[in-house]
């Protein structure tokens, strides 16, 4: 039995890992996220937010299961930034969500939400799932489900059966970029087995290109 | 393990019978029984501490009396007394054993099945078991079932194996099969898969001859990936329909006590079905309908269902039953619609479904079976035959399966019905042509044979050539 199915056959807690090690690993494997820096003051929120929207995120093994709403301020420009964190950064030790730091983070260009995550099964190992992201995901549960790796076969297969297809990929060029995300996705599962969870909640699939703007890996 | 080792269960020269007995209660006097009543040509030691003779053969104190090559062992007694006599057996250089015996993993005992496997390895002896019904075998009449033969109907000899990890499921089932159209190439219980598990039986049926398709019901599966990675070279070559039990947690929970399965997530189960190209079953009456119609079915080309029916409103709920399976109703060619005209009477619509009327007799089946059969824009053909109506008898029976013959398409009859039909109903199976009670149970079959057709046409280029490979 390998350490990671031990870590399952045992049901240990996992956590959440740090901001910079799962990006750093996004980039490794290809998968393009906003550019983003931790912000320690409300000077660097704004020097940050100069010429761009930008996003403000408390990072904190704490807030994870909570709504995040409270913790987030999109959609800021160098004007707001400043007053953003210093908001932020009261709330966070308010909720006592000590360690935390706070993220600031290039905002995606609009488009459509999708969710991509995998999960460790006790049989099966590394699952990857896809489906339409944001409020929808829990609504509908359009997902679909393969297990790792996977091949243009398995991934183009896991698009077609979603009913959100046509929202998701609307022309071809978009399917080939949700088939080429998953499958990078899935390679860096596979190649990294201390990952138990990964959440890209929401990747948001633009015009060009998507981001996935959201990261949260469990090891 | 070798699954060329497996083939001992099934084709054994010689069987030694581990508590035979004269008591008719008793399990051992059962399995005996079977192997007398259903002709094994083989050598049969029945193994008795306390008798001299049982059924009339003359009975041995412990295996290691008989002084003889044993091919098989089949223990039926419980289970501490069973590791006992499965050591004997090793020590005796028996080949391969059964454990019918309950009492293991099942109810908590993991030292005994430990033992078990522990014995399996040190002799290099395969097991199947324990908590199982064992294995049938149609050809070699093999059967070390525990079920009295008047109990249960045997089914024919025919290419489909049934594999059951649970013993109760799998006797309902067969005797369910023996009413069926197809006939059955082996049967296997396998129970709590110590040593034999579900890979090891796949890689077996994989290699048999005997078997075209597999029907399975699990709760479980021991080995996932290795799981996963038989099943999609195996797919390739023929189809599983696979029935699992313990979808819901309250189901998998059921499962886990009852053959101890490793439980991994349904979701994790359905991803993997579909992955692979395993015929999916909701439930048992999925498992024998879907089997149906792949023994006897060639892979179809497409969605497009021609329907033929001398019932105009069975046709309306088939059309509808093709829609919401995911299917199509064909459109004819114009050519076919020309010579349909000129054979169908006034009254009848040239169009899909073919309404032929309710007085259509063996000869209007027969003008609309030789236009529709060989039109290319239909891939299937369903034809709804109701015996009830006045031109509807035996000549129309034997009209369809001689266009059967005739064709490549997947061609099902719908005919629900009473005695009469039935009749009708066997006569067309027991001649390969599959018939179903409703228009809806008929498309749920096709959209199965769809999905793997598709599955096959989409995958062939990719785990086709890396079987190739590994050969």
């Amino acid at each position: 039995m390998s350490k990671t199915n031990a870590k399952v056959a045992a049901g240990k807690a996992a956590r959440l890992l740090e901001y910079d090690k799962a990006a750093s690993l996004m980039k490794r494997f290809g998968i393009s996220i906003p550019r983003a820096e931790y912000i320690n003051s409300k000077e660097g929120a704004e020097r940050f937010a100069q010429d761009k929207r930008i996003a403000l995120k408390v990072i904190s093994d704490k807030a994870l299961h909570k709504s995040q709403s409270g913790v987030i301020k999109l959609g800021l420009d160098s004007k707001s930034a400043g007053a953003a964190y210093l908001s932020l950064h009261a709330k966070a030790v308010n909720e006592k969500l000590s360690p935390f730091k706070i993220l600031a983070q290039e905002m995606s260009e609009p488009g459509t939400e999708i969710i991509i995550g995998t999960n460790t099964d006790k049989q099966f190992g590394k699952l990857i799932l896809l489906g339409l992201g944001g409020i929808y995901v829990e609504v509908f549960k359009d997902v679909s489900v393969r297990a790792c790796p996977i091949n243009d076969y398995d991934a183009e297969s896991m698009l077609s059966e979603l009913k959100s297809k046509s929202v998701i990929a609307p022309d071809s060029a978009s399917e080939k970029r949700v088939i080429s995300l998953l499958k990078k996705v899935s390679d860096m599962v596979v190649s990294n087995e201390w990952v138990m969870e990964l959440d890209l909640n929401p990747v948001i699939m633009h015009k060009t290109g998507y981001s996935a703007v959201d990261v949260r890996i469990m090891v | 393990m070798d699954y060329r080792k497996i083939n001992l269960l099934f084709k054994p020269k010689s069987v030694a019978i581990i508590g035979a007995s004269e008591n008719p209660d008793k399990v051992g006097h059962v399995i005996m029984q079977n192997y007398i009543d259903v002709g094994f040509s083989g050598k049969i030691y029945p193994i008795n501490k306390d008798a001299e003779k049982v059924l009339g053969m003359k009975a041995y104190k412990n295996i290691k009396d008989v002084g003889a090559q044993i091919d098989l062992a089949v223990i039926a007694i419980p289970a501490e007394g069973a590791i006992r006599a499965l050591d004997d057996c090793g020590k005796s250089g028996v080949k391969s054993a059964i454990v019918v015996a309950s009492g293991f993993s099942e109810i908590g005992r993991d030292d005994l099945q430990a033992e078990l496997v522990e014995i399996s390895e040190k002799y290099n002896m395969p097991i199947l078991g324990p908590n199982c019904l064992g294995v049938m075998d149609m050809r070699s009449r093999v059967d070390t079932m525990f079920l009295p033969t008047f109990k249960l109907d045997k089914p024919k000899i025919g290419g489909v194996a049934f594999v059951s990890q649970s013993g109760a499921v799998g006797s309902t089932v067969l005797d369910m099969i023996s009413h069926e159209g197809f006939g059955l190439s082996k049967f296997i219980s396998y129970g709590n898969a110590a040593v034999i598990d579900e890979v090891d039986l796949l890689e077996y049926l994989l290699h048999d001859d005997d078997t075209k398709i597999v029907l399975f019901y699990m709760e479980g599966v021991k080995r996932g990936r290795k799981f996963m990675e038989t099943v999609k070279r195996f797919t390739q070559s023929k189809p599983i329909i696979m029935a699992k039990g313990g979808i819901t947690p309250e189901g998998s929970k059921a499962a886990h006590s009852h053959t101890a399965s490793l439980a991994g997530s349904a979701m994790a189960y359905e991803a993997v079905f579909k992955q692979y190209g395993l015929v999916h079953a909701k439930d048992i009456d999925d498992l024998l309908s879907f089997g149906k119609i792949f023994e006897t079915e060639n892979l179809s080309q497409g969605k497009r269902v021609a329907i033929i029916t001398n019932g105009g409103g069975t046709g309306v709920l088939a059309t509808d039953a093709l829609y919401s399976n995911g299917l199509e109703l064909a459109e004819l060619s114009g050519g076919s619609a020309v010579a349909l005209r000129k054979v169908m009477p006034n009254i009848v619509n040239v169009r899909m479904p073919l309404d032929m009327g309710g007085d259509a007799d063996d000869k209007r089946f027969a003008a609309a079976m030789d236009i529709v059969t060989k039109d290319q824009s239909a891939d299937m053909i369903m034809v709804i035959s109701l015996f009830q109506t006045p031109g509807a008898d035996s000549r129309v029976a034997a009209t369809l399966i001689h266009y059967k013959s005739t064709t490549d398409k997947p061609m099902v009859v719908v005919s629900p019905g009473g005695n009469y039909a039935q009749v009708h109903n066997q006569m067309m199976e027991s001649s390969g042509l599959p018939v179903y009670e409703s228009p809806s149970a008929a498309a749920r079959a096709m959209k199965a044979l769809l999905d793997y057709s598709n599955y096959i046409r989409d995958t062939r280029g990719i785990y086709g050539k890396a079987q190739k490979r590994q050969k």
